[in-house]
């Protein structure tokens, strides 16, 4: 069974159709990736997904279940995360207590929720760190540290919104390496990304959308080699015959 | 029934004073998303700018102008770069500054109290006053002059503030950033130029409104705290950000207070005043055009 | 020593200190200066579930000492209830209305709620400076109300010496620390920060950020509403202009930021620092130079917010945790 899936979802901003028409399935325990040019509606489509903004007409079904109405806390409880495209760290607060606010969503007693945290830190690399302020962080640890929260929310299906941008090369091999592990762990994963290289490695599928439309959808090698793809990034003057 | 129109009619000849009052305070918020918590007092430091001139030189208290307006201009525009911007420049992440309106609700306790240490507690009224207790009779109706002197000045202003934002090339610029300011100093403008000059803008609103009260209205250390509150319910009914909602919401209020009266205690109709603020936050908080920003 | 037993040693003796003071200080007048910077301290640590752990701005908290104050006032006076009664009751009431306040507001940017809460403080003013009689209730308008200082006693809440009033308000001011202390450290604390500081993400972890909010202004105005009723029987007279005025609120507001939101001690240290201030210039500038106090109110607030966002709180911890490290060191 589909872990996700979008049934013909639209998101319109008055006369501007942000997501026009999207439909898309995941199953349980693959990364599918979700690319397309600046503008083409990927961060609207995960906030719909995430309970950000209902959608305008279509269906969200997540786990069997129509969410298109239900609230980013509850969808988080129900085993959604997330991470933003512009990282959102609780910046006055330690790097314990930013996973904490994760944890806490599985368990009112704080002692496990800070054995949790503990755990989910020790698996980024970041256990060292622990008591620094989360607004001190490089990028690249700030991006881990998003994760890490998301992930101390013990989810099914984590959304990962651009997590490798502005990462030096190897920086984004060792999250590349990150995201195979979860996925090994059982979490399926559903990302937005730039960078090519990442994005082809990682991927069992991916979909590609331009002006809100699905233009495109299949494995890597499908998609590298698409003319429609080629042309929304290159734009249509680009002759590839 | 004339009374009630006459009531009418010089409630929205002071509402309309209210909203000039209250549209240095949307504009404000309409670009930097900070409610400023000294605009009552900006107001007042205005009308002692006013008093003095015209009880120091003799010349018309609309004359005072000329004067008012530079003056608080600078004074805003200075207010803000030396007080406010360095909190901005501090929080530069965050989205909306609680501590910017703290910084302001700091600025109203010294601008207050320095005058009430230095002017004294008292209430003054222009002596030399040529429009003191001038009523115009229309029909048997009784309609004060310096009120309808403010009307006018009240509807020119945000006419021409409106025209400004529209039509300049400066007024674009101060649109842009209030709608996005990362995006605008993407594109060259300084966010806190901008800041600096609607403050500034601001500010000389707040004069001009200043110079049509003191021809009829006390002038003393506190006179501010009155019309900043009435200002924050007038915004929040015309619409954070929208300068048709502030002199609309200012007439509104205008009316009850003078109509109200009629029928009930004349503090009741200020009860009725705040009743009607709640219940728009409840019902409608996007104020009466459900419109965020209409420049 | 170690660290933990060098601060439960500071602890125990700043507890022997408060409580032994009465038996040095017998200055009534000393006293009552005391009961009110409690007082004082107490109700910025109850804003501060709020207004710091919330993230928000409330304006308006008088309205919820008022709730208070007349609510077990009036039921004293007029029924003969124990004002131990009347302080739950209007505690209650209060809670109920800072949750009506919330409800539209907390899903709005911050403004809204700021000034929301000014309003409702200024509207419940301007009504009961109306009213005199709320149905069978005597309010008595703008006059206020006076409570006969007649059967004394710890069931009246009522005393002819200034120390039971002293305990009394010292017990609930650590009441309240403790409830902040354990909030802190609690989910609903958490919850609270994060909501506070980014509450988009915080939604996205399963925070629902409006929720947590209410549930903060609720304890807040309730306990507020606690110490209007314990005002109302220390100084046997309220009336609109004393307990439901604009200058209590912000008051309150401000000298919890400038002793820094959000942190346990802050709000207290506020209130030690800056009551004397005003109480020292009222007493001996006040005839002289008017507001100076309020000036130099106003002053601070802006040179904490911009140089101490988080309060004058900020460098003493840091001294005070510099002196325990070393005196931590020295021992070893």
């Amino acid at each position: 069974m589909a872990i996700l899936e979008l049934r013909n979802l639209i998101k319109a901003f008055g006369g501007l159709r942000a997501v026009d028409g999207l439909s898309l399935a995941i199953e349980e325990g693959q990364i599918l990736g979700l690319i397309g040019p600046n503008g083409a509606g990927k961060s609207t489509a995960f906030n719909c997904i995430a309970g950000v903004y209902p959608p305008s007409s279509g269906e969200v079904y997540f786990c069997g279940e129509k969410t298109n109405n239900q609230k980013p806390w509850d969808l988080c409880r129900k085993g959604l995360a997330r991470t933003f495209q512009i990282v959102k760290p609780f910046a006055s607060k330690s790097l314990l207590y930013n996973v904490m606010v994760g944890s806490f969503s599985r368990t009112k007693k704080r002692s496990k929720a800070e054995e949790k945290a503990l755990a989910v830190l020790k698996s980024l690399h970041l256990d060292v760190k622990k008591d620094m302020n989360s607004g001190n962080l490089t990028i690249a640890d700030r991006k881990k540290l998003e994760i890490g929260r998301a992930l101390a929310t013990e989810p099914r299906l984590l959304l990962l919104d651009e997590v490798m941008a502005g990462l030096r090369p190897t920086e984004v091999d060792e999250m590349v390496a990150v995201i195979r592990n979860l996925r090994d762990s059982g979490i399926t994963i559903f990302l937005i990304e730039h960078i090519m290289r990442a994005i082809m490695a990682l991927s069992d599928r991916i979909v590609v959308i331009h002006y809100g439309k699905k233009i495109c959808e299949g494995t890597p090698k499908e998609v590298a080699d698409d003319e429609r793809v080629i042309k929304a990034y290159l734009g249509e003057d680009y002759g590839v015959s | 029934m004339v009374f009630i129109l006459e009531d009418t009619i010089n409630g929205i000849l002071m509402g309309s004073i209210y909203g000039l009052t209250a549209l240095g305070l949307t504009l404000i918020f309409g670009v930097l998303k900070v409610i400023n918590f000294a605009h009552g007092s900006l107001l007042m430091v205005g009308m002692y700018v006013a008093y003095w001139a015209v009880t120091l030189s003799g010349a018309h208290p609309y004359l005072t102008l000329i004067l008012v307006i530079p003056v608080m201009y600078l004074f805003g525009y200075y207010l803000q770069d030396i007080v406010i911007k360095p909190i901005f420049k501090a929080e530069s992440e965050v989205r909306e500054p609680i501590t910017v309106i703290i910084v302001t609700t700091g600025v109203w306790y010294v601008l207050d109290n320095l005058t009430l240490l230095i002017f004294g507690p008292h209430y003054r009224t222009i002596q030399e006053n040529p429009l003191r207790g001038k009523m115009l009779e229309l029909g048997g109706m009784l309609i004060s002059v310096p009120k309808l002197w403010g009307f006018s000045a009240a509807v020119l202003t945000a006419a021409a503030v409106y025209l400004f934002l529209q039509k300049t090339s400066m007024g674009r610029a101060i649109r842009a950033t209030s709608l996005d300011r990362e995006a605008a100093s993407l594109m060259g403008i300084k966010q806190f130029k901008i800041y600096n000059i609607a403050f500034g803008i601001g500010t000389a609103t707040a004069g001009i409104a200043a110079v049509t009260l003191v021809p009829f209205y006390n002038v003393f250390p506190t006179v501010g705290v009155l019309f900043d509150i009435k200002g924050f319910i007038i915004v929040v009914l015309g619409g954070l950000g929208s300068i048709g909602g502030a002199i609309l919401g200012g007439m509104i209020i205008g009316v009850i207070e003078s109509v109200g009266p009629q029928f009930m205690a004349a503090t009741w109709a200020e009860g009725i005043v705040y009743g009607l603020f709640l219940l728009f936050l409840f019902v409608k908080p996007s104020g009466l055009f459900g419109v965020r920003y209409d420049w | 020593m170690t660290r933990e037993n060098l601060q439960k040693a500071f602890l125990t003796l700043v507890l022997i200190i408060v409580f032994g003071l009465p038996l040095i200080l017998r200055s009534p007048t000393y006293l009552h200066i005391l009961v009110l910077l409690y007082l004082y301290a107490y109700l910025t640590t109850s804003w501060n579930l709020v207004g710091g752990f919330a993230g928000v701005l409330p304006l308006g908290h008088a309205a919820f000492f008022g709730i208070g104050a007349y609510t077990s006032t009036v039921l004293y006076v007029q029924y003969g209830v124990s004002p131990w009664f009347g302080m739950v009751l209007g505690g209650v009431l209060a809670s109920i209305t800072g949750v009506m306040i919330g409800l539209p507001t907390f899903k709005m940017r911050g403004a809204y709620f700021a000034l929301a809460t000014i309003a409702f403080g200024e509207g419940m003013r301007v009504m009961v400076e109306n009213i005199d009689h709320l149905g069978p209730f005597n309010i008595n308008g703008p006059r206020g109300l006076q409570i006969p200082p007649l059967n004394v006693g710890l069931a009246n809440l009522m005393f002819t010496n200034k120390e039971p009033y002293y305990y009394i308000i010292l017990v609930m001011l650590i009441a309240v620390l403790a409830v902040t202390y354990f909030i802190s450290r609690s989910r609903l604390g958490y919850y609270l920060n994060a909501g506070g500081e980014e509450p988009e993400a915080a939604m996205s972890l399963g925070v629902n950020v409006a929720r947590c909010k209410l549930i903060a202004m609720a304890m807040s105005s309730f306990l507020t509403a606690l110490a209007g009723s314990f005002y109302a029987q220390f100084s046997l007279f309220i009336h609109p202009k004393s307990v439901i005025s604009l200058d209590l609120s912000f008051e309150i507001a401000f000298i919890a930021l400038i002793g820094g939101r959000g942190s346990i001690v802050g709000p207290v240290l506020g209130a030690l620092l800056l009551r004397p201030v005003s109480d020292f210039s009222r007493i001996y500038f006040g005839a002289t130079l008017p507001g100076l106090h309020l000036i130099i109110f106003g002053m601070v607030l802006i040179l904490v917010m911009i140089y101490l966002p988080r309060g004058l709180q900020q460098p003493l911890t840091k001294a005070y945790n510099g002196l325990l490290n070393r005196l931590d060191r020295r021992s070893r």
